[in-house]
This record gives C-alpha cells, structure tokens and sequence, in this order.
C-alpha cells in the first residue's frame, strides 16, 4: 500500500544525481518513509541528517534568523539536503553532480505535502 | 561531569566512544545477573545498583515475552518520558551477552543512539581482550560478594 509520502520520495529520487530520499522523524531520527538503494545505510543517514536538521533550525532561531527552509551539506562524494516540514525532515541523498537548484525547488514544494501528511498521521494516532 | 567508571579497563573506549557521541545523559553496561560492569553519569553506588536490578528483571521480562510472542527474545526495548528517554538492549560480546542501559534527553535522538550502540557492540567487540574466557553466570552464592566488588571498584571503596 502507498504511504502518503510515496508521490514525494518518487519525484524527488527521479531527479538525475538523487541517490535516495526519506521522510524521518525530526525527534527521533527514525525514518517514517524511503526510497533507497539496495546497500544504504538509511538508518545512519536518517539519524544524523534529523540531528543536523534539529541542531540548524534551533541555531537559526537562537540567531533571531527564524525558520530554517531549505539545508544542505556538502561534502566531498556528495550532498546531503533537508527541509522540515512539521514534525518531520525530507531528506536528499545526491552525487556531487546534482542540480541542487532542481533538489531545492522539489523539496520546498514538498514541503506542504509534508505538513499535510504529518497532520493527518499525527490525528491518525 | 560525572568520570565513566569501568570493572575492567577494555570497556572504557567503546563506551567512552558512545557517550561523547551519542549524547548520552547515563549509559550502564552490566551482566545479565544484574552485576554492573561500567557505568557513567551516576553519583551513587545504590543508584547503579536498583538500575542494575531494573535493567536485568526488564531484559529478563522482555526477553522471555518476545519468546511467547514472537518465538525469539526482544532485543531492546525503547521508552520514551516526558524529558528524557531510555534505550535498554542486549549488548553482545566476545565475553558474552551484556546488557546495556542508556538514558538520553533531548540533545539527542533514538536514531543516533541505534546507531552508535551498534558501534559500541563493535568497539566492545574488537576491545575485548582475546585469551579471557566467556563470562560465566553469577552464581547465587557469590552474586552478592561480587555485586558488591563491582561497586565497591566503581566508586572507589574497594
């Protein structure tokens, strides 16, 4: 049965350079949903991507810089990218080679689907 | 802080390792008789000692209830409170099946703690010295005595 996140995690691992894609709970860094490939270490990459995401929107809103919408991190065999979404963090796993610009846009229209999938699983109990 | 306090030396990397990581509030690494081996973050021996007692009869219940449900023991068991959490697993070593116990806040998260118990269950793996035996059951005679050695090396009274 499709989960309420499956349209999201398709279009976001369709993107050319998209290795995976998972919704993860921003509490617990759990995943709730994921498209990965046979071999990925989802559970790793949702722990501390959740981390990251927890830690930057807690530091731009110390910085009196408000929400956080779109985070990414670089490193040297590719690239991690997040946005949050209620309780819950989409996140990217990409090649170096990625049009982030194409991530970004997808993932911030994700965004409201995700709020909306997160309240209707949170009523849902 | 509290200083990490070990029974034996080989211990106190891995667990040191997942602590500074993980963010671990308290982290208890005891025998599955309920004798504490390691233990950081608490400031009295009694206070390892009912932890000790909780952790063992909570593994012990948990483990013969996943043998009714499920045919095999629970391998861990996650809780979560108001302001802090609690991960208790079976922690598997070359000197045998522990158990471990870590309590965590807000700071961090069961995923990073999934993750780095699984590498502290590899850190205790390749810390363990290789010519010592499996260690063996408590035996009821000398459970206390030893209970009370533990201890009495953790916090220094020995």
């Amino acid at each position: 049965m499709a989960t309420p996140f499956a349209a999201m995690l398709d279009s976001l691992t369709k993107q050319r350079g998209v290795t995976a894609a998972l919704v993860v709970s921003e509490r617990d860094g759990i995943i709730v949903d994921s498209n990965l490939q046979i071999g990925q270490p989802g559970e790793k990459v949702a722990a501390l991507a959740a981390f990251l995401y927890r830690k930057a929107r807690l530091s731009a809103r110390a910085a009196g810089m408000g929400a956080v919408s779109f985070m990414q991190l670089e490193a040297p065999a590719g690239r991690i990218c997040a946005v949050g979404g209620g309780s819950l963090v989409l996140v990217v796993v990409a090649e170096t080679s990625v049009n982030v610009g194409m991530v970004r846009m997808e993932l911030l229209r994700a965004v409201e689907g995700l709020v909306a999938a997160d309240g209707a699983r949170e009523e849902g109990g | 802080m509290t200083p990490m306090m070990v029974v034996e030396s080989w211990i106190e990397g891995p667990l040191r390792q997942f602590v500074s990581d993980a963010g671990a509030e308290l982290a208890l690494l005891l025998h599955p008789s309920g004798q504490v081996l390691a233990q950081h973050g608490f400031a009295r021996a009694v206070d390892v000692m009912s932890a000790c007692a909780l952790a063992a009869g909570i593994q012990a219940s948990a483990g013969e209830l996943g043998k009714q449900l499920d045919g095999k023991p629970f391998s861990g068991m996650h809780h979560v409170g108001r302001n802090r959490q609690i991960f208790l697993a079976e922690a598997a070593s070359p000197r045998g099946a522990y158990i471990f116990l870590t309590v965590f806040g807000p700071e961090s998260s069961l995923g990073l703690v999934r993750l780095y118990f699984n590498e502290l269950v590899a850190g205790l793996a390749a810390a363990a010295p290789a010519d010592t035996p499996q260690t063996a059951p408590a035996l009821a005679e000398h459970f206390e005595r030893d209970l009370n050695r533990n201890l009495a090396v953790l916090f220094g009274r020995a």
